[in-house]
């Protein structure tokens, strides 16, 4: 029973190529849209937590597909996230325009790659699903009509293709080695050998590349900037979550030693403070949020690197919901211009408690979603990695501060309810789902946001945020050429190392 | 970008057969060597050398965009069904048919469509910055 929520969404996608094609109404069209979105959560719960094989195969022939304690919270946090871009995307989207029709067909498809992705026990089945999720996205950012829009698509799709063929590449090394593709039995066959150790670091440099951390990260804020805002939400909140969950695949399945999970902790802490060290040079608000996705993703590999998977798939839950609504939010607010200080949430107080609660979500303040995941994964590490949570916490207040200091001195335009509803709603599901998590008022956090602020005028009287890096330029290919060195730098880095 | 007299009447020669031949691929998957995939790409390729070598215009009128556009979808959407249909029988995409092979037989003949009818919808995409028929 767990295919069928992505046979639903895949069936509405090819349905609506069908139906666009006869030239249906647009109301059905937006009702099969609709159903294909919203439909796969009540399919989910009604088949609740379990595993089986596609088709009723023995397992070492079959798929094994399952929802267990690990996937779930990805699972919710797409499909939440997604709902409220469905219904964001209805309104955003001209769909009179004969060629925007396709834009839903390719929206469910991006949301049956993720859930495809997210049920898989099966790296080759995984693989295929994160590349349906991927192609769709490369299209849906090409969509966008902004100036480099389509050099930006360009760039993402070059890297995450070449991600894709090394990690399809370390699948094959895995299968010869061990003759398995389904994770459960790859972990019970693999045994330590040199072919699995560069297995292990080509499949984790490609997903590390495709999750957008660090020092592969070029192709993410070009990607996630330029997009249509409700794709930028999809891209940032749920796109990079796939590749997350390929590393829980991975890493318990593979003979990993310290030295790698050292290497990656490390990679982690650096993505979180570079992540917000570039955030606060930013100027234009859409590309400040895209850093922080870098950061973000920081803390889910510093959740998976220390082997504590639930924390990490609990924060990237959690990222989900508040990147996602603030991608709406600040999207909406900027159509116009996205320069920071001409736009704002003066007067319009549903804009304004919904983004100041998204900002402290985002932040780790207590009532509200992220402070769960933040403190699950600060629980299981040892002392001096411990510092990243916190010290990322403040960091990621004094950005947000700066946020919402420009947008509280911009006027508010008026906005249609249905822009403000969605963001209110992933506002209120922040909350009510960190309180559902059983959390409450943690009087820490009053210092972390006090720490921020001190910190946030502080910068400000020294004139950081006057200084902006150039957004780059230059050749594309030139561009795609240097990240790819990096990307091979770094899979040398990763295979080396573990044969220490 | 019409070709001259031998292209056109060898591709018209052979375009026949190559869709006989993809048909044969499509049936016989399960059996011998084949497959939906490789027979769609055939059944692509037969339409994809008659543009060609005849021109796209010419071409379009016999085998309109929309069409190509029409057979994917809805080989997209048969696909998932069958994937449904075998809900019926106990598992998404469990064997239900007696016949040889079972479902891989449909399975195969829808695939093929998918690939042919997509393939060729991507060419005539292509195509059309290239309009200089």
């Amino acid at each position: 029973m767990i295919p069928i929520p992505v046979a639903i969404a895949l069936l509405c996608a090819f349905l609506l190529v069908l139906l666009d094609t006869l030239r249906v109404r647009e109301a059905v069209l937006k009702g099969v849209f609709l159903i294909g979105a919203l439909l796969p959560a009540p399919v989910f719960l009604f088949v609740g937590v379990g595993s089986e094989v596609v088709g009723g195969w023995p397992r070492e022939a079959g798929i094994e597909v399952a929802v267990t304690r690990l996937n779930m919270p990805f699972l919710v946090g797409e499909i939440v996230l997604f709902a409220f871009v469905a219904f964001y995307s209805l309104a955003y989207f001209n769909l009179k325009d004969g060629k925007t029709r396709k834009v839903l067909a390719l929206l469910l498809l991006l949301h049956a790659g993720l859930m495809g992705a997210f049920v898989a026990r099966d790296l080759f089945n995984f693989y295929i699903y994160m590349e349906i999720a991927s192609v769709s996205a490369f299209s849906l950012v090409a969509f966008s009509d902004e100036k480099g829009a389509k050099r930006a698509a360009f760039k993402y799709l070059m890297l995450s293709l070449l991600a894709s063929y090394l990690f399809v590449f370390a699948v094959g090394l895995v299968y010869m080695e061990t003759g398995y593709l389904n994770v459960g039995l790859i972990t019970e066959n693999a045994r330590d050998s040199r072919e699995l150790q560069v297995a292990l670091g080509v499949a984790l440099s490609a997903l590390v590349l495709k999750a957008g951390i660090f020092p592969l990260h070029g192709w993410l804020p070009d990607a996630h900037s330029k997009a249509p805002t409700p794709v930028s939400a999809l891209l940032s909140g749920a796109v990079v979550k796939a590749p997350a969950y390929g590393m829980i695949l991975l890493l318990p399945a593979l003979p990993a030693g310290e030295p790698l999970r050292l290497a990656l902790l490390a990679v982690a802490v650096v993505s979180i403070f570079f992540g917000i060290a570039m955030a606060l040079l930013q100027k234009d608000a859409k590309r400040l949020l895209a850093y922080h996705t870098v950061s973000q993703m920081g803390y889910v590999l510093l959740g998976i690197a220390s082997l504590n998977f639930l924390g990490a798939a609990y924060y990237a839950m959690a990222h989900s919901i508040f990147k996602g609504g603030l991608f709406l939010g600040i999207g909406s607010m900027g159509r116009k211009s996205r320069e920071l200080g001409t736009f704002g949430y003066r007067g319009d107080a549903v804009m304004m408690a919904s983004v100041i609660a998204l900002s402290l979500a985002i932040g780790g303040v207590s009532p509200l979603i992220g402070a769960y995941g933040k403190g699950l994964i600060y629980s299981n590490l040892s002392w001096p990695w411990k510092l990243a949570v916190p010290l990322g916490s403040v960091g990621t207040l004094v950005s947000f501060t700066k946020l919402n200091s420009y947008l509280a001195m911009g006027r508010g335009v008026k906005l249609p309810a249905s822009w403000k509803l969605p963001v209110l709603g992933l506002a209120l599901t922040a909350l009510a789902g960190g309180l559902y998590l059983g959390l409450g008022l943690n009087p820490k956090d009053l210092l972390y946001l006090s720490a921020a602020f001190l910190i946030f005028q502080l910068l400000k009287r020294a004139g950081v945020f006057e200084k902006s890096p150039s957004p780059g330029g230059g050749e594309v290919g030139e561009e795609v050429n240097r990240l790819t060195a990096v990307m091979v730098a770094f899979i040398l880095l990763l295979t080396l190392i573990q044969g220490v | 970008m019409k070709m001259s007299v031998v292209v056109r009447t060898t591709t018209k020669m052979v375009s026949p057969f190559l869709v006989t031949y993809a048909a044969y691929l499509m049936l016989y998957g399960h059996l011998s060597p084949g497959g939906g995939f490789q027979g769609g790409v055939i059944l692509a390729v037969a339409v994809i050398l008659l543009i060609t070598s005849h021109g796209y215009r010419k071409v379009r009128r016999r085998f309109h965009f929309n069409w190509a556009s029409l057979i994917e979808s809805s080989a997209g959407a048969m696909l998932v069904l069958l994937g449904l249909a075998g809900l019926a029988f106990g598992a998404f995409y469990s064997n239900f048919l007696p016949t040889e092979g079972g479902i891989i037989l449909p399975f195969n003949v829808i695939v093929g469509l998918e690939v042919g009818a997509g393939f060729t919808f991507v060419f005539y995409i292509l195509l059309r910055w290239v309009e200089s028929d």
